[in-house]
């Protein structure tokens, strides 16, 4: 008998065609159900794979978002099988206990039909007993477009079981803000450093990346690497086509690198709306605002340092001067006067100012990652990304409305994309009305900047500025709250949710919005020598012969 | 199969005496030597009919005398009374599962009728299996009146696996069908499932 079996399990008579299940039930609002065909092994269907639904007349790219075991008749599950008895199993399995699985279409197109420019949504559903199969490489390319078509495409990874690539339509993603979220050691970093490659690389924007932890521009660490455990930066990736800002150049040379440019900031230049923002790190009263309003009333640019230069008692005295309330204003001062301690903070600057450098940078479309040594405290990080970000984007408004009043192509600026991490705390629901950055993710690219919004806490974001991000790349995240946050916005969002907490903690994202047109989980692109390869980086052998040879062009042999 | 290949003077097995669309009745040729229960046989006419046996009976020959104790063993009652198995007949009784058309077996009743006195036979592996390739037969088994519909499933499908050489995925397929005919009744598939297998 059990060679009977063996033979049965070992070389099953069925004809591989790559049919999972039909569609036997669902709803365009809830989705579609299919049942697995009894010779597929449920372990092998995974939650966020891609598959396809030929319909009679159309094709629908959908996404498995659920799946369950089920019986037809309870007595089943009340006596199950005895261990030993395959044959009972065999018969049972497929007729009386079937596994359904969760489909959700997220894309329809005719059979046949190419991808224009817009995705169409789904709008009707396959027949009954619809096959459902693996989706086959030559759908993904369909799909997702493919690197060698256009440098629009960017490969993002490959979907999950699969080794196609999975593109980002790079022209779709800088049209809007966007997000890049999943819990701590999920891989943010990575993703967020593919995302910047591709847009480096295929020249479609102008990044400016506010780089807290120092991990974009020159070498990073790779978590849990073994022997060679860092990774390239941008500045290697791209030479002169990134510029280094550091606001700790101690600490740079300390790691060895050399940044193009310190960054220095006059007390001058910190506007009292640049304080606000940093409401909950300095606890500041409901009240401060008020106080720094009247000092500024008095002292315009010069509001804070003279503020400063007040000592202890005399903060009452100048209470009384300006009219504002003693207690607030002196409250204010103890707290802003923590400011004093950033060696980065100067009350005068010798060379250029900071900005009009960024600005220069970036008219020429050099990248800028602003690295911030050992200032990894909040505080400093948000005060500097407040600063500069309201400054850049106070030029870019400028330099827009001269481009609409002329109209003339050399006008336009170049479009920017500002990379924030922690973003939660600029752009919580307290902040995001008042600082910059809420800005710029609610007005969109009217005036030619967006934000690459990077987080671990999407719950603690404002809930307007969430929906309005174009695209969100999301790794792994267990909160509920998180989950939803990431989801605000997402029609149908009920499917992704399970989806989202199934992702494997590394190397997985689910992609979805603006730049891709169907939602789809990845399994990221590895960060090795062969994306430098493909970055145009070059190995240091080809460095050297590249060298030899142009030296030999300039000198002769 | 054509009537010419066989030898119907030695091979027949019984006669038909009683017929009808759905079930007939055939005396044996021999004394005891009706088919097995749950076999399958055919009637050779201008359309062949396949038939299933689910009852085997002996009994005296004249329908108002019944067949008497004697207390002695076989063997003694050859030897001291051999006239009594003259009056003694052994009959079969068989579900009609389908009829043969130029195209093979077919599983639906017959437009006619076998003939009475028509020779039964029983069937090939092959005709066993294109009778048995889907599990159309139990339906049969299911509907038919006064059949132990149990047990004929058991022993027919049996015959019907030893014909494939006890195909395992044949018997889940098999398995799948009754699983549905029956619907959904997991003790007796289970029941069902487990004496066919022993």
């Amino acid at each position: 008998m059990n060679d009977l079996w063996n033979n049965l399990n070992g070389s099953p008579n069925i004809q591989d065609d790559g049919e999972i299940g039909v569609v036997t039930q669902g709803s365009l609002t809830e989705g579609v159900e299919m049942k697995l065909n009894p010779d597929r092994s449920v372990e092998d269907v995974k939650a966020g794979k891609f598959v396809v639904i030929e319909g009679y007349k159309n094709q629908f790219f959908s996404m498995i978002t659920d799946l369950s075991l089920d019986a037809t008749n309870p007595e089943i599950l009340l006596y199950p099988p005895r261990e030993g008895d395959q044959l009972l199993h065999s018969v049972l399995n497929g007729a009386s206990t079937y596994v359904t699985v969760a489909l959700r279409p997220m894309l329809m197109l005719e059979q046949g039909e190419e991808i224009v420019d817009e995705p169409r949504p789904v709008k009707t559903i396959p027949s009954h007993f619809s096959k459902v199969v693996e989706a086959e490489e030559e759908d993904v390319s369909r799909v997702f477009g493919s690197e060698e078509k256009d440098d629009r495409f960017f490969n993002m990874g490959t979907p999950l079981d699969m080794d196609t690539p999975v593109c980002i339509n790079l022209n779709r993603f800088v049209e809007r803000s966007n997000g890049i979220f999943g819990k701590t050691g999920t891989g943010k970093s990575f993703l967020t450093r593919l995302v910047l490659c591709g847009l480096i690389k295929n020249k479609k924007a102008v990044n400016l990346i506010f780089d807290m932890h120092n991990e974009y521009g020159f070498r990073a660490m790779k978590e849990g690497g073994q022997g060679n455990s860092f990774v390239k930066g941008l500045k290697q990736l791209f030479g002169n086509q990134v510029a280094l800002f550091s606001l700790d150049p101690e600490s740079s040379r300390q790691r060895g690198i050399q940044p193009d440019h310190e960054v220095y900031i006059t007390y001058d230049q910190v506007a009292v709306e640049d304080v606000i923002a940093l409401q909950d790190e300095l606890q500041l009263n409901p009240t401060a605002s008020e106080s720094a309003y009247l000092v500024y009333a008095m002292y315009k640019d010069r509001w804070l340092r003279q503020l400063l230069s007040i000592d202890g008692p005399d903060v009452e005295q100048f209470a009384d001067d300006i009219g504002a309330n003693k207690s607030s204003l002196s409250a204010l001062h103890r707290k802003l006067k923590r400011l004093e301690t950033f060696p980065f903070m100067v009350n005068s600057l010798n060379g250029a100012d900071a900005v009009d450098t960024m600005m220069d940078y970036i008219d020429r479309g050099i990248h800028i990652v602003l690295e911030f040594g050992r200032q990894t405290g909040m505080l400093a990080y948000l005060l500097v990304a407040n600063i500069l970000s309201r400054r850049i984007h106070e030029q870019y408004v400028t330099k827009s409305e001269k481009f609409y009043a002329s109209q003339n192509p050399e006008d336009q600026p170049r479009h920017l994309v500002i990379t924030i991490e922690e973003a939660h705390k600029f752009l919580n629901p307290a902040t995001a009305r008042q600082t910059i950055f809420g800005t710029i993710a609610r007005e969109m690219r009217k005036y030619y900047v967006s934000l690459l919004v990077v987080d671990q806490r999407p719950s603690g974001i404002d809930e307007e500025v969430l929906s309005q991000l174009g695209t969100k790349i999301t790794a792994l995240l267990n909160d509920e709250k998180d989950i939803q946050g990431v989801l605000t916005g997402v029609s149908n969002a009920s499917g992704l949710r399970s989806v989202l907490a199934s992702l494997d903690s590394k190397q997985q994202a689910l992609v979805f919005g603006h730049a891709v047109p169907m939602p789809v989980v990845i399994k990221t692109r590895d960060y090795d020598e062969i994306f430098y390869k493909a970055m145009g980086d070059l190995s240091d052998e080809e460095k050297m012969e590249k060298a030899e040879a142009a030296s030999a062009a300039i000198f002769g042999d | 199969m054509a009537l010419s290949s066989i030898d119907i003077s030695t091979e027949y097995i019984g006669e038909i005496v009683e017929s009808s669309t759905s079930q007939f009745t055939s005396e044996s040729r021999e004394l005891n030597g009706a088919p097995p229960f749950g076999s399958f046989v055919k009637t050779l006419g201008a359309l062949p009919v396949y038939g299933l046996v689910f009852n085997v009976c002996t009994h005296s020959i004249e329908p108002n005398r019944r067949a008497t104790a004697y207390g002695l063993t076989e063997q003694e009652l050859r030897e001291e009374q051999p006239q009594i198995f003259e009056l003694l007949k052994t009959e079969f009784e068989a579900v009609i599962i389908g009829y043969g058309d130029d195209r093979g077996p077919q599983q639906v009743l017959p437009p006619q009728p076998p003939g009475i006195h028509s020779f039964v036979f029983p069937c090939t592996e092959s005709e066993i299996k294109a009778l048995t390739n889907s599990g159309d037969f139990l339906r049969s088994i299911l509907c038919g009146n006064r059949l132990p519909a149990d047990d004929l499933i058991i022993a027919s499908v049996r015959n019907a696996w030893a014909a494939r050489a006890l195909d395992m995925p044949y018997l889940v397929s098999i398995g799948k069908d009754l699983c549905r005919l029956i619907r959904d009744d997991y003790d007796r598939l289970s029941s069902i499932m487990r004496r066919i297998s022993q």
